[in-house]
């Protein structure tokens, strides 16, 4: 029963890096762009719920969907500032990396450097601290189903996981927006003499990259109890990468099910290697992954992507 | 004019010349025009961000209390705050700048161990006395500290002394039988409390089931926790600081956990008692500070920071305020140049060796090591954010 808990712990924690990384690989899948500011919209999304939820007493249920549209604005930013500039101008890959490393930066500092008299101290008055929502603003009961412990609020954001992954999968396979997300990835050239508008196509995949960043910012913020400027830095950004490559770059299936495995794989090692190696776990599997299987799990040609 | 009348026009001069020398010499002992330039090395950002702020907050109204009060002997006191970011190279390059650029006469700091570790050894270096207000590893001060060579001061309870204090108390009124430890092993605070968890539970009868380490980065402890409330602990020992506490609490009360939690110096803030709200409700921890501590010094300094900032006071705010008066009562006796920087850091150093005042802490004085001598005050939290106070220790 000791472990089942334990792995339960890793499918609840995988369930956030799945999330995340669905979201990352979306916009890697039609633009070919890795978008770094996509764990800053994660940070940014868990900072303004708890803004909301911790100064101005809105309910969670309120403030989640909330952070959710910010973090949707967000990806606007990202995409008119960062992205579509550079790729009228037809820049190298490497230049949007850089500017959205630089948008990051600058939201990251933006919220580290808020207190009682910052520009955003309507959402965010804590700094560089570290914080939780106030007690409870989540369920905090627990389900027992023999030995095991179900908290309410992990479970919650397995369901919500599954049930967003679900959709995002749905509308790519199965609707029109999908179908245009999959033409852009595929050949944005071929996609624009169809008639399809790119940029909007793009500008809609990277909001709804940026919208479950946000969704699994809160979430995070929800049941891990720690929200900092740093969350999205320290904690998803690279693990978010190595589930990417663990996936299939580009895979959201992949994404998911690597997502998964590294919740659980980290909470293996932690459990037969002790703990210190937990962190070095995402990258060992994502080196293991690229020297045995360089495309990942569900990875595909560069074109079947998305 | 007869001879007497002379004589007696002689000695009127001679006393009169006396009077105005010592007049002259009364007036060059006040330093009145004067400054008297200290700095205050805080982690305001990053992990000790939790108590930065309120320890800065202090310094501000130490400084304003002190000067209002006519300041050192007429001279101003002037504190430049800086923020090491909870980072140890940062903290031991602004300890550098503070002594060699702004050429100030003591230091208080840094937040936290883990910069002590390298901002005091450039204090020591320098001749400057440093006081820590709020490290409480091993070696801060005393015979274990390689580099203090007598420059470095603490006026915060180590954690070799509170963690005992706490566990003894507990154990006389609670009898626990096992106990699990959870503590970041990559932060030298939380690792040198744990190191007195140890070292301490054995001879109290308490036996260790599991001792958990972790890193301080990370943000999801549910596997740790669940470890450690599956060994079915009477208590479980938590030696860290920052949101970690609050963190732990809340996590082993999710899973079932109903024993109490025990820790060191990384409990005693309103900021960490708030975070555990409920799930923290008993936790305790031996402290140099009592918020309802009603006797003058604290009484005062209490109402002063209230009126001033509109919230309590922490135990961190305490440990610097008290710091900041220390140092001035120490320069108020040291007879300072206020030109000769050298010599004024090294008469300050003397003079702090025989502190004897009263403090928000209570009756204070160094020990011949340079460390706190105050009584002890056990507190739990009380559920919702504060703490009551369960007994007190006398120093011994």
């Amino acid at each position: 029963m000791n472990v089942l808990q334990q792995l339960l712990n890793g499918v609840f924690l995988g369930s956030v890096y799945a999330l995340f990384a669905v979201g990352y690989t979306l916009v890697f899948g039609v633009l070919d762009v890795l978008n770094l500011a996509h764990s800053a919209v994660f940070t940014a999304a868990a900072v303004f719920a708890f803004g909301l939820i911790a100064y101005h007493q809105v309910p969670i249920w309120a403030a989640a969907p909330l952070a959710i549209v910010v973090a949707g604005l967000l990806g606007v930013v990202i995409e008119l500032a960062t992205l579509r500039p550079l790729r009228r101008r037809g820049a190298p890959g490497i230049a949007p990396l850089i500017s959205t490393i630089g948008l990051a930066l600058a939201l990251v500092a933006l919220i580290e450097q808020s207190r009682s008299h910052g520009l955003l101290r309507f959402v965010w008055r804590e700094g560089a601290n570290s914080v939780r929502f106030p007690p409870g603003t989540v369920p905090d009961r627990t389900w027992h189903l023999g030995s095991i412990a179900l908290p309410e609020d992990k479970v919650a954001i397995l369901v919500v996981s599954l049930a967003l992954t679900a959709m995002l999968w749905f509308v790519v396979q199965r609707t029109q927006a999908g179908r245009a997300m999959r033409a852009v990835a595929e050949n944005p050239t071929a996609a624009r003499l169809l008639g399809i508008d790119v940029d909007r196509v793009v500008l809609l995949t990277v909001v709804a990259s940026s919208a479950l960043a946000g969704l699994a910012g809160v979430l995070y913020g929800a049941a891990i109890g720690d929200i900092s400027p740093y969350i999205g830095r320290d904690q998803v950004e690279l693990r978010g990468l190595a589930v990417i490559v663990l996936g299939g770059v580009g895979s959201i299936t992949g994404s998911i099910l690597a997502g998964y495995l590294l919740g659980v794989i980290e909470l293996l090692a932690l459990l037969t290697l002790g703990t210190n190696v937990r962190a070095a776990v995402a990258f060992a599997a994502l080196f293991l992954m690229l020297v045995v299987r360089p495309q990942g799990l569900l990875g595909r040609r560069v074109r079947d992507r998305v | 004019m007869s001879k007497l009348e002379l004589r007696l026009a002689g000695v009127v001069a001679v006393l009169a010349l006396v009077g105005a020398s010592c007049g002259s010499s009364g007036s060059s002992s006040s330093a009145s025009g004067k400054t008297l330039d200290l700095g205050a090395v805080l982690s305001l950002t990053g992990g000790g961000g939790v108590y930065g702020p309120q320890q800065k907050q202090a310094v501000e109204l130490a400084q304003q209390t002190i000067n209002d009060g006519g300041g050192v002997n007429g001279a101003k006191v002037r504190v430049t705050v800086v923020d090491d970011a909870s980072d140890k190279s940062q903290a031991a390059q602004q300890t550098q700048t503070l002594i060699n650029q702004q050429r100030v006469t003591a230091l208080l700091g840094p937040t936290l161990s883990n910069s002590a570790v390298a901002a005091h050894p450039i204090a020591a270096n320098a001749k400057t006395p440093m006081l820590a207000v709020s490290t409480t590893g091993f070696n801060i001060v005393g015979p274990g500290c390689t580099y203090c060579n007598g420059w470095i001061f603490r006026d915060s309870l180590g954690e070799a002394d509170a963690i005992p204090t706490d566990i003894k108390a507990y154990v006389d009124a609670h009898h626990p039988k096992t106990g699990a430890l959870l503590y970041p092993n990559d932060d030298k605070f939380s690792a040198d409390g744990a190191q007195v968890v140890k070292s301490t539970v054995g001879k109290y009868g308490i036996q260790l089931v599991q001792s958990i380490e972790f890193t301080k980065a990370e943000t999801d402890l549910t596997p740790y926790i669940t470890k450690a409330v599956q060994a079915k602990p009477d208590v479980i020992f938590v030696t860290s600081l920052g949101g970690i506490p609050a963190k732990i609490m809340s996590g082993a009360r999710q899973l079932g956990f109903a024993g109490d939690f025990l820790g060191g110096n990384g409990f005693n803030s309103a900021a960490v008692s708030k975070q555990a709200a409920a799930a923290g409700k008993g936790a305790q921890s031996a402290s140099a500070w009592f918020l309802g501590n009603d006797f003058p010094s604290n009484g005062d300094f209490v109402k002063a920071f209230k009126a001033k900032f509109g919230t309590d006071p922490d135990q961190f705010a305490a440990q610097a305020y008290t710091g900041m008066l220390i140092l001035a009562d120490a320069a108020k006796r040291a007879k300072l140049s206020y030109t000769n920087i050298p010599a004024d850091r090294q008469k300050l150093r003397t003079a702090l060796e025989s502190t004897d005042m009263q403090t928000p802490l209570g009756p204070f004085r160094f020990t011949k090591d340079h460390d706190v001598l105050q009584t002890i005050w056990v507190i739990a939290m009380d559920g919702t954010g504060g703490f009551t106070l369960v007994t007190s220790v006398k120093p011994s």
